[in-house]
């Protein structure tokens, strides 16, 4: 690799590792004086808590839709089954009356049809809901991802402002053309900031109900 | 009598309205009408009839604890059970909505048993049942 140093001198590489680390010591304190006169210090220790949060809340995001992907193909495993089985004893029962209509009636062949077609319906029904439940997680996401590009945002705005302050005079100078509107930036975010959202980890968190029966407890304990 | 209720859905997101105006309906209760925000839906309550909210808290514009908030407030609506439908869990948002006069809080995910047993529990307590 070609280093720009000339290769006969022992003492070349000493006094280009020196330089080195003089100039990273340079640009760091540069970066640490134009993160303080900017005030983002203080910024950017928030930014470093809040980046495993929302490593967190990713996380969530690929584990509520995966259990929900997974809820709807069982559920729809289980409706086709109930499916295939009322097909299949419409064509039994259809063939038992075209042989012998009074028989298949007196055997009970066609009572036991209405019955396990009624039951199977039942099922079928409870199937459909269950997939229909299964996409609240497109609420329970959308409201973390809010948070996640909120963040990212935040983090953008201020990494602008920070290049601005330490860029080159003629660079300030210089026109900037607005790139396009990014997907990110185009989302819609419209959360109180008040609000926390879903909770990603409640196990971590004492001051938040893990489930229904603990918000039933806690309005009981209210008198509710 | 309490089939005929007509219930108001409040929440920001249009699938979570159509989820519980489903199930709603699979538990009797087919007169439902939506709105995607606090302002939306207060200005529905003000220009119709309706007989339950359920509300989402986070949300856009005005959120649910300001819904309820103004529901409490205008002597026309404060008759009204207002149930919260939520994600918002901590236990301080919980209390919150009571001390403001909320009639249940569900905390999302939740299943179809818990909204037939919440809005029956309160039209019970209301005698609207």
């Amino acid at each position: 690799m070609n280093t720009g140093v000339p290769s006969s001198s022992e003492a070349a590489p000493l006094v280009l590792s020196q330089d080195v680390h003089q100039r990273i010591g340079t640009l760091t304190r540069q970066l640490h004086d134009s993160l303080s006169g900017l005030g983002l210090t203080d910024k950017v220790k928030i930014w470093a808590g809040e980046i495993p949060d929302a490593k967190s809340r990713l996380t969530y995001i690929a584990r509520l839709t995966g259990e929900a992907a997974e809820k709807v193909l069982n559920n729809v495993d289980q409706a086709k089954a109930q499916h295939d089985f009322i097909a299949a004893e419409t064509r039994r029962i259809g063939a038992l009356i075209v042989k012998d209509p009074v028989a298949a009636v007196a055997k009970g062949h066609v009572m036991n049809f209405i019955t396990d077609v009624e039951e199977a319906t039942k099922h079928i029904d409870k199937n459909l809901t269950d997939i229909m439940m299964a996409q609240d997680f497109h609420d329970l996401t959308g409201q973390v991802i809010s948070k996640v590009v909120n963040l990212a945002a935040s983090i953008e705005q201020q990494l602008v402002q920070l290049l601005i302050f330490t860029a080159p005079t003629e660079a300030v100078n210089k026109p900037v053309e607005t790139p396009a509107a990014s997907p990110a930036a185009t989302f819609v975010v419209h959360e109180h900031p008040v609000l926390q959202g879903p909770v990603v980890n409640p196990e971590a968190n004492p001051d938040v109900v893990k489930g229904q029966s603990e918000v039933d407890d806690l309005l009981a304990s209210l008198g509710f | 009598m309490a089939n005929d209720l007509k219930f108001l859905v409040v929440d920001d997101f249009s699938t979570m309205r159509r989820i519980v105006r489903n199930l709603l309906k699979e538990i009797g209760y087919s007169e439902a009408d939506e709105a995607e925000d606090g302002v939306v839906a207060l200005n529905k309550l003000r220009n119709s009839s309706f007989d339950f909210v359920v509300s989402d808290i986070n949300m856009p514009n005005m959120n649910g604890f300001q819904l309820l908030n103004e529901i409490k407030k205008d002597d026309k609506l404060k008759h009204l059970p207002v149930l919260m439908v939520t994600a918002e869990a901590r236990k301080e948002d919980i209390v919150l909505a009571a001390q403001q006069g909320a009639a249940g809080y569900i905390v999302k995910p939740f299943t179809k048993a818990t909204l037939e047993d919440k809005v029956n529990l309160i039209l019970s307590k209301l005698g609207m049942k």
